[in-house]
């Protein structure tokens, strides 16, 4: 008798995934990255609903946590926006953290030159040169891209490097270089930025922009285009769409949107108001990551990314208390963002797949 | 008919996908020993799910499958090839760099580490003489046709001792003398007391002319079983179909008009940079269908990217309307009453993540009716996109569903609602019925003459000789990049043709 066992669950290929399934799945995996966390929690000896309880309470409490919340939920909300634009397109932009250095350094160069100026003048030109520097980044690697066939991804990254190497060269020992050792100048009065509702003014901007960034992409002409060749090359070639115009005018809206955040970072938090030591913009920069997860996640929907990096503002911010106020080793707030990112990418497995239960013979 | 204990017996299978759709429904078949039983069915008749659970890819739901009299159950294609079923996939599943003899030994139990090719060799050339397979087996498989590649996998197949043989539209591929060899090659099969089961959609004469019994399917159930003799090609059509097949087209009266296009001389290098479109001169008129028959492969789909304005030619110009094109973009071409319908749909002549309407709009978003300072009127798109889902009976549930969720041929009756309402002058139609069912084909055919008959001039490309003849006012074979000659309709006989797409005529001939 041949008998073959047939197996218990089978994979299958999802052809469509409506936003309502791509929520239920963000949700599901955010639920299985606290339980895996709980483990952790406990292993250390602490109560992970208190423990929970600690890192929401503080990052949401206004004098406490919330502007540095927001402030930085909002500048990951900036690269998250950065890289859907040019994903609509099908390119992958890994170059947010380039262009958020180039940004800083063309709102800098702004600041620095023209101190005295009336801050309405001098913060809106700040602003439009970070922009314009991220974009002149970004419009470099989607150069290399469209008209060279250079590999997007290997591009942006490289950039990064170099980008970060600029900075470093301006403000260690570089004209740029403050009393204290390793960091920038502090920037000037009139630069700062003003602060409505516990948060700066461009945390409102991002999302101004990625309300714009919803329209643009879902009814304009040009969004249409970007997102025919986001779905299929050979289709854009078909019907007459350029495929290097539309790789340019991508990878520098993104790098556009990275750079505006260079102002966003350090004018917008008292903490800084200038550029700090090459670790510490480094460790800011890594946070631009977050915004291929997000936007992957929200399954390239500007909107639907507003919440969600918020909520990671609110995580970076509220988990240092387990150091801090509970006592807990070293490197768990950073484990539990490991943790979610990780659960993240996992479940993006359901973004193509559906696993379904077959009845045993 | 030979009175065996069937050799392969299907007993109530039953196939259920998600959304509910019931691909096969309670499908019985019973294959004998050395039978060629061909099992016809439109598109999503459910072949394929068929011939996939016989081959293990798929579990069926219900129902059971027996081998000799013992029932199987296979979960994956190993355990079906090694109860003795072999695949021939229409979708070739060969290493293209490696040679014929190395395609037919990978994966075989007897291939261990050190590979012994000569013996391998001289098993395999006792197959290819026994069945009578003529083919190089020192050749690589990029260099074959795809009618030979079709016999590597044949042999692939035996080589493992396939006992049971499963064809996916084994005829398509074949230039009209291959056929024959085929044919010959799958009843010497049957003396060896080798099933043959091709699944057929197409081309019902020729396998017709070999197979022993038939198995019709229609939407997941068999709605006729019978043998050979009591059939005919029209009653087999109509219970594909379930309606009366009309095979004849009204051509219309068209008066030729003035000269649209003209190709003067052209040349264009493939994806590989291999000169494949070795300098063609044609013109085409108003009203006028030319129609160029080949084997894939041989410069057409070359040519017609570089009128579409895809690809750039090498050599040559494009007269359109007395208008040098030769330079201009797709955009401009498509604004001047070009249009092209490609012959892959999913990917290229639509997107299956956008919505009906936004697969429409891929021949409006750059037209000023459609929009106003940058932004779509998606009001205005939706009504046209609706107006034309009706008038080219595309069947969907609604115009938000998206495009993958199509059949093939409501497919393509998409892409041409898309392209033919814009297109003006002149249509290039690449294998417009490749892979459609009979009343899909018969819709697609029917939208083409309509087209000749709005005064259009269509350049038809096509495989399917029966195609071409039928619809065509001038035709013109290729063969490795030339016209073989360009004969009217009047002088075109289907032999004569046949043989120049073969190349028999090539040169002078």
């Amino acid at each position: 008798m041949v008998y073959l066992q047939l197996p218990k669950l089978k994979r299958e290929r999802l052809i469509v995934l409506t936003g309502k399934e791509a929520v239920l799945i963000s949700i599901s995996s955010l639920i299985v990255a606290f339980i895996i966390f709980s483990g952790f929690l406990m292993l250390e000896g602490a109560t992970p609903t208190e423990a929970y309880g600690h890192i929401f309470t503080f990052a949401f409490d206004p004098k406490l946590g919330l502007s540095t919340t927001l402030h930085r939920g909002f500048f990951i909300l900036f690269s998250t926006l950065a890289f859907i634009v040019p994903m609509s397109a099908g390119l992958w932009n890994i170059g947010m953290e380039g262009q958020f250095y180039l940004g800083t350094i063309g709102a800098f160069a702004v600041a620095y030159s023209l101190p005295n100026l009336d801050p309405a003048l001098l913060i809106p030109l700040m602003i439009t040169s970070g922009a314009l520097f991220g974009a002149g980044y970004g419009a470099l690697a989607g150069f290399l891209r469209g008209k060279l066939n250079v590999n997007e991804v290997v591009a942006t990254l490289m950039l990064n490097n170099i980008a970060f190497w600029l900075v470093y060269l301006l403000t260690v020992g570089g004209p740029w270089a403050g009393i204290a050792e390793s960091t920038s100048r502090p920037l000037p009065a009139s630069a700062r930025a003003p602060i409505i509702w516990n948060t700066t003014f461009t945390s409102f901007l991002a999302i101004g922009i990625a309300i714009l960034l919803y329209i643009f992409l879902k009814y304009s002409s040009l969004g249409y285009q970007i997102r025919v060749l986001g779905n299929s090359s050979v289709a854009a070639k078909h019907i007459g769409i350029s495929a290097p115009k539309i790789t340019i005018l991508v990878m520098s809206i993104g790098g556009a949107i990275a750079g505006a955040a260079g102002y966003h970072m350090w004018a917008g938090d008292p903490a800084f108001y200038m550029i700090p030591r090459p670790e510490a913009y480094k460790a800011i920069g890594d946070l631009t990551y977050w915004g291929i997860l997000i936007g992957l996640v929200c399954l390239l929907n500007s909107l639907a990314a507003i919440p969600f990096t918020v909520f990671i503002g609110s995580i970076l911010v509220g988990s240092t208390v387990l150091v801090r106020r509970l006592r807990l080793p070293f490197g768990l707030d950073v484990l539990f963002l490991g943790v979610i990112s990780l659960t993240f990418v996992a479940f993006q497995f359901f973004h193509n797949y559906r696993i379904r239960r077959i009845r045993r013979e | 008919m030979k009175a065996d204990a069937p050799i392969l017996e299907v007993r109530g299978i039953t196939k259920r996908f998600p959304g509910g759709v019931v691909a096969l429904d309670h499908v019985d078949l019973e294959i004998r020993p050395g039978e060629i039983h061909a099992v016809l069915g439109e598109n999503g008749a459910g072949k394929t799910t068929l011939m996939n659970i016989l081959f293990g890819v798929l579990q069926p739901d219900e129902g059971e499958i027996y081998i000799n009299g013992r029932r199987v159950r296979f979960r994956s294609p190993l355990d079906a090839m090694n109860m003795g079923i072999g695949m021939v996939h229409q979708i070739r599943k060969l290493i293209p760099a490696h040679t014929v003899l190395e395609n037919i030994i990978l994966g075989h139990p007897k291939t261990e580490s050190i590979i012994n090719l000569k013996k391998a060799r001289e098993e395999v050339k006792a197959l290819c003489e026994k069945y009578g397979f003529n083919i190089d087996l020192d050749a690589r498989v990029w260099q074959l046709s795809a009618g030979e590649q079709q016999v590597v996998e044949i042999l692939r197949a035996l080589y493992r001792g396939a006992k049971i043989l499963i064809l996916d539209e084994p005829t398509t591929v074949l230039t009209p003398s291959e056929v024959e060899s085929f044919l010959n090659s799958m009843k010497a099969m049957t003396k060896e007391e080798i099933a043959t089961i091709p699944f057929v959609t197409h081309k019902l004469p020729e396998v017709f002319a070999v197979c022993d019994r038939i198995t019709v399917l229609r939407r997941g159930k068999v709605v006729k079983r019978l043998g050979t003799k009591e059939a005919t090609m029209k009653a087999l059509a109509e219970y594909m179909v379930g309606r009366e097949v009309l095979f004849k087209l009204e051509k219309p009266k068209v008066e030729i008009g003035e000269e649209i296009l003209r190709v003067e001389n052209l040349s264009a290098l493939s994806d590989k940079g291999v000169l494949a479109l070795k300098g063609v001169s044609f013109s085409i008129r108003e009203g006028e269908i030319f129609g160029i028959a080949g084997i894939a492969g041989n410069g057409q789909q070359e040519l017609a990217e570089v009128i579409a304005g895809l690809r750039k030619p090498l050599g040559g110009r494009i007269i359109f309307q007395g208008r040098d094109i030769t330079n201009a973009s797709v955009l401009e071409r498509m604004k001047m009453g070009i249009g092209y319908i490609p012959p892959e749909r999913l990917g290229v002549g639509a997107i299956g993540n956008f919505s009906l309407v936004e697969n429409i709009l891929m021949s409006i978003y750059f037209d000023h009716e459609f929009s106003s300072k940058g932004f779509l009127s998606y009001k205005k798109i939706r009504e046209y996109a609706k107006k034309i889902i009706s008038e080219f009976e595309v069947v969907a549930p609604s115009i938000d569903t998206k495009a993958a969720h199509l059949s093939g041929g409501n497919l393509q009756r998409l892409i041409l609602g898309r392209v033919i309402p814009r297109t003006s002058k002149l249509l290039i139609a690449n294998s417009p019925t490749v892979g459609l069912d009979i009343a899909a084909t018969e819709a697609v055919r029917n939208r083409i003459l309509k087209c000749k008959e709005r005064g259009m001039g269509v350049l038809l490309i096509s495989e399917d000789l029966d195609e071409v003849l039928e619809l065509s006012d001038s035709i013109a074979p290729i063969y490795e990049g030339r016209f073989v000659r360009i004969l009217s309709a009047v002088e075109a006989k289907k032999e004569v043709v046949g043989a120049m797409m073969a190349g028999a005529l090539s040169g002078g001939g």
